[in-house]
């Protein structure tokens, strides 16, 4: 399945885009997959993706939560509020 | 109450209706304001482009206040943040906490901020100025 991950900050300053999209198979796709295959997808990514978090329909998750092409899914960085 | 503004935040807060006094019994209002800074690591900043992430970034911070109240025993709490672009020395940040004492007020305080700069979906880059001027 085809999913969308929105971009923000310095994940999408690095990918150069605002959104990111990956293919995941039906059988894997927890966000630990996605994880992966951002790495995989986009290496300006790479540095840094280990501290990120996902989220999936406006709340954190692990990497554990599964998701479909029907989620909203966002890469968290660290954040600079304030 | 949570608000989000395009732009620098006005200086006359927004109309909140907790405050002490009104009916609460509280004695205290602390406020805080978060103000650009023209200079950050020897350089120049002209101004800041904030991003949100919305509605996650508001729904986050009703909930941190939300908690926060009822920890610290708080009357109230009003967070105002800016999106877009604010200049060096605008205001992008403002919080208000009614508290009954100052106390739980300034602990609150503290504690919100930590975990807006920890979790909230917010990013700020900066607009440095040109390479002359800096």
């Amino acid at each position: 399945m085809r999913i969308t991950i929105k971009l923000f900050g310095p994940q999408a300053r690095a990918a150069g885009e605002q959104a990111a999209s990956i293919d995941l198979p039906d059988s894997d796709a927890t966000c630990a997959a996605l994880r992966r295959a951002l790495a995989d997808k986009y290496p300006p990514l790479r540095e840094g993706l280990a501290a990120c978090r996902f989220a999936v329909n406006h709340e954190f998750v692990d990497d554990r939560t599964t998701v479909t092409a029907s989620d909203e899914i966002a890469l968290i960085g660290q954040v600079s509020g304030g | 109450m949570v608000k989000l503004i395009q732009g620098p935040l006005p200086d006359t807060p927004i109309a909140w209706s907790v405050h002490p006094g009104g009916g609460g019994g509280g004695g205290a209002l602390v406020t805080f304001e978060g103000i650009a800074r023209p200079v950050e690591g020897g350089q120049r900043i002209e101004a800041l482009d904030y991003e949100a992430y919305e509605p996650m970034a508001s729904n986050l911070l009703r909930r941190i206040g939300e908690e926060l109240i009822a920890s610290h025993g708080l009357i109230g709490l009003c967070v105002e943040h800016s999106v877009g672009r604010i200049a060096a020395g605008q205001c992008s940040f403002r919080l208000r906490i009614a508290s009954y004492h100052r106390k739980e007020a300034l602990a609150a305080m503290d504690e919100f901020i930590d975990r807006m700069k920890r979790d909230v979906p917010l990013w700020k880059t900066p607009v440095y100025a040109p390479m002359a001027s800096r």
